[in-house]
């Protein structure tokens, strides 16, 4: 413990000599991150009001904020003694530095493949990115939840962006019976892509014979409509597909199977209930093992 | 013939693709009829047929009750319009429906 005295004694005159500048130079600091964070938030939700772009107002709040919190720490170390022009030279070095760095190496470190405002599938969830950060990304599901993803689990799974192409295709699949009318349900499956107004008139709506299955004839439509409208006109394809059809007469076609039994012998009423409810003896597993 | 072309007659010969729609109404006062649509022709129309005869509809049944913003008029000839003002089918049914209808 006297041992420790010089040193205590050392900090002390430190803090005699420079105790009023260090303090005052923290209340700058911590003053003005809490004007900084303030004014970012405000202007955020003014700019939000002005404009709907959600990345242009994240980037512009974004580099007013860097330019603010250069302002506050040179302005924060004016107290101590240290001379402006020097703090400001030696962070211009360190922005320099930094942006030199990320060009250098931006092709070897993973980024994500989405912006914000991107609407993403990642594993079983699909919703609209609305923050990144080094650590996690966060989502809104379109069922209103707000999820926070790691970026290690987003990179190491399959992710969907459906911003990167602008059109969708839809499918319509659509089970038939053997003995309807196959031609005019094709028509009608075709006709009702067709007169749609949001279905793209070029890769052409289209109908193909998909499956001739056991107890269904199976056709698709297929039409390709603006991404962010694919959910809306499936929707409302699938239900004028049903009501159309049923309008038109052709049955769709339900799991089934037929079964048809030809004996040619009087069958024993008794009997084969009997064979059919017997209850295995243990001996029977005996047997069967 | 080349493949363009046929394709050319066969879009503007088949089916047709109307580029919105509109519910047209009419609404029946003491001294005159009003015709009106929703989206107003100012606005841009539904992009959807489904939604505009569900809007029809709607409008339809708001025309059964007896509320009291309805009691100066009544609401006829509800029934769905393309952008250029023609009748549209009924998609459940592939025929002109009007509800509410009243020959003016």
């Amino acid at each position: 413990m006297v041992d420790q005295f010089p040193k205590l004694i050392k900090i002390k005159d430190v803090l005699t000599l420079y105790g009023q500048d260090l303090v005052q130079s923290m209340f700058f600091l911590v003053v003005g991150l809490i004007a900084i964070r303030l004014i970012i938030k405000l202007f955020k939700r003014t700019l939000s009001k002005i404009t709907p772009n959600v990345p242009l107002v994240s980037a512009i709040s974004n580099t007013i904020y860097v330019i603010l919190l250069v302002t506050v720490i040179t302005t924060a170390l004016v107290p101590i003694g240290l001379d402006t022009r020097n703090v400001l030279r030696f962070l211009i070095i360190i922005s320099l530095v930094t942006v030199a760095l990320i060009i250098i190496f931006r092709p070897y470190i993973p980024s994500l493949p989405f912006k914000v405002g991107n609407t993403i599938k990642t594993g079983e969830l699909l919703g609209k990115v609305e923050s990144t950060t080094f650590l996690n990304t966060r989502m809104r599901t379109f069922d209103g939840k707000t999820v926070w993803i790691p970026n290690s689990k987003i990179l190491n799974d399959y992710m969907i962006n459906y911003h990167l192409t602008p059109s969708r295709r839809v499918n319509l699949d659509v089970r038939i019976r053997y003995d309807q009318d196959l031609m005019k349900a094709k028509q009608v499956l075709e006709a009702i892509m067709i007169e749609d107004p949001r279905t793209l008139a070029k890769p052409r709506p289209i109908v193909y014979v998909t499956h001739l299955l056991e107890d269904c004839v199976t056709i698709g439509g297929r039409c390709w409509v603006d991404n962010l409208k694919y959910w809306r006109v499936r929707c409302d394809l699938l239900e004028k597909t049903k009501l159309r059809f049923d309008n038109e007469g052709i049955a769709f076609a339900y799991p089934q199977r037929d079964v048809h039994v030809y004996n040619k012998t009087k069958l024993v009423e008794d009997a084969p209930i009997k064979a059919s409810c017997a209850v295995p003896k243990d001996d029977d597993f005996e047997d069967m093992q | 013939m080349k493949i363009a072309k046929v394709l050319k007659v066969i879009d503007q010969g088949w089916v047709q693709k109307p580029e919105g729609f509109r519910v047209h109404f009419q609404k029946k006062t003491d001294l005159e009829i009003i015709t009106d649509f929703v989206p107003g022709t100012d606005d841009a129309p539904f992009d959807s047929d489904v939604t505009a005869w569900r809007t029809a509809w709607k409008l339809y049944q708001s025309t059964q009750s007896e509320h009291p913003d309805f009691g100066q008029g009544k609401l006829i000839n509800i029934y769905v319009v393309d952008a250029a003002g023609n009748p549209v089918k009924y998609y459940a049914t592939n025929r002109h429906e009007v509800f509410n209808p009243n020959k003016v």
